[in-house]
């Protein structure tokens, strides 16, 4: 079986899984797809997904067990197609070529076009930084005294970094003098620049 | 009004008439303000031929007086001149305040440098890369800012190291999140600056 959303060889279940969905009347299947790319754009609301397939099953007198393995191998598609940028078109045909009928397929593949945008930032998203810099918090004043000189009056400005190292975040506090703080200023403005020529 | 520094510190002062020259007292008077060295009041107890210990109370008087100049920020030759009592030594006086005032803005700068504070900024470096896939998407085209930020801590805890660096990663969003915010921080500078 030759298809776009994955070279891997998959097992017999998932074809007997898409031949099952033909099964569904156009309505169960809207929603079933309604709440599958639900699912797709809020992946980390795994109890909600469960739930409503629970109630889906419910409702449409199937067990939700076999429902819940069934949506398992549904999902492969949108995941692989995501990996591999597939348009509409290539992943209606993986569809039909994993048994779906046509007009599912279509109307699938129409549901994958709408919430393209949104799913490829979503997984772009998901693209691995390192010490990603998470909060910036500054404070500034002036330094009025110390314990060598009674009277002073430098500008200093104060930076606290959060990163994330991993699961945890680690803070980093440095100080600036004034004309550190333009320099800093200067090469981000810099580095925003060059950014912005690669868009 | 600044305070006054207590006579005895002048009571040994006086020792300086001994010195063989106006460089001998300049020598101590500069070596001292760093602070009490056991090396310090034996070259000097040698070059004014004092006893030992009584070096290292002129060493340690020296200190205590130039300290206070730094401290008030006395910039006159009459504020530190008012410093003496009267029955001072006229010449050594005015010797000692000479050394005092050539060596003040030197020692201001060097204790506003050494003061305490937070690792500091030395050096910024930056690159801009393209990320152009992952694991979650083959094929992308995601600019990324990577920042090293080489930092110097003034005061190391004991057996920590002074210097430091830290490599952040920057999407797009948060470069402009921080731009707008050193933005903002340059505006705050400029109302500040303008008071």
């Amino acid at each position: 079986m030759q298809l776009h959303f994955t070279k891997d060889v998959l097992s017999d279940s998932v074809s007997t899984d898409f031949q099952n969905l033909n099964k569904l009347n156009e309505q169960q299947f809207l929603r079933l797809i309604e709440i599958l790319f639900q699912f797709l754009l809020e992946p980390k609301e795994t109890e909600r997904f469960m739930q409503q397939l629970g109630e889906f099953a419910g409702e449409h007198g199937m067990s939700a067990g076999p429902l819940r393995s069934l949506m398992k191998s549904v999902l492969l598609v949108p995941q692989g197609a995501l990996k591999k940028n597939l348009t509409s078109e290539q992943i209606k045909e993986d569809l039909v070529t994993l048994g779906l009928n046509q007009d599912k397929a279509a109307h699938f593949s129409q549901q994958w076009g709408e919430h393209y945008a949104a799913l490829s930032s979503l997984a772009v998203g998901q693209t691995l930084m390192v010490n990603q810099l998470v909060d910036m918090e500054w404070k500034f004043g002036v330094t009025v005294g110390t314990s060598e000189v009674q009277k002073v009056g430098n500008i200093f400005l104060q930076l606290k970094l959060v990163v994330r190292k991993g699961n945890s975040t680690e803070n980093v506090y440095m100080e600036l003098t004034l004309p550190q703080f333009y320099n800093f200023l200067h090469e981000m403005e810099r580095a925003k620049a060059s950014m912005e020529c690669f868009s | 009004m600044a305070a006054a520094v207590s006579s005895e510190h002048f009571d040994n002062l006086q020792l300086l008439l001994k010195a063989p020259s106006k460089d001998a007292v300049r020598d101590v008077c500069v070596q001292s303000h760093r602070g009490p060295s056991r090396r310090l009041a034996d070259t000097t107890a040698a070059t004014l031929s004092i006893p030992t210990a009584q070096a290292a109370q002129l060493v340690q008087s020296l200190h205590v007086v130039s300290h206070h100049v730094l401290f008030y920020n006395l910039v006159s030759p009459e504020q530190i001149l008012q410093l003496f009592p009267d029955s001072f030594h006229s010449s050594l006086k005015n010797l000692i305040t000479k050394i005092l005032l050539e060596n003040s803005p030197t020692w201001r700068t060097e204790a506003l440098s050494d003061q305490i504070s937070l690792p500091q900024l030395k050096d910024l470096d930056w690159r801009v890369d393209m990320v152009t896939g992952s694991d979650s998407v083959s094929r992308m085209s995601v600019p990324t800012c990577l920042v090293q930020l080489q930092m110097e801590d003034p005061c190391p805890a004991a057996g920590g190291e002074a210097l430091s660096a830290v490599t952040v990663e920057l999407s797009r969003e948060s470069l402009d999140t921080i731009l707008d915010g050193l933005g903002r921080i340059r505006d705050q500078l400029s109302v500040v600056a303008g008071k």
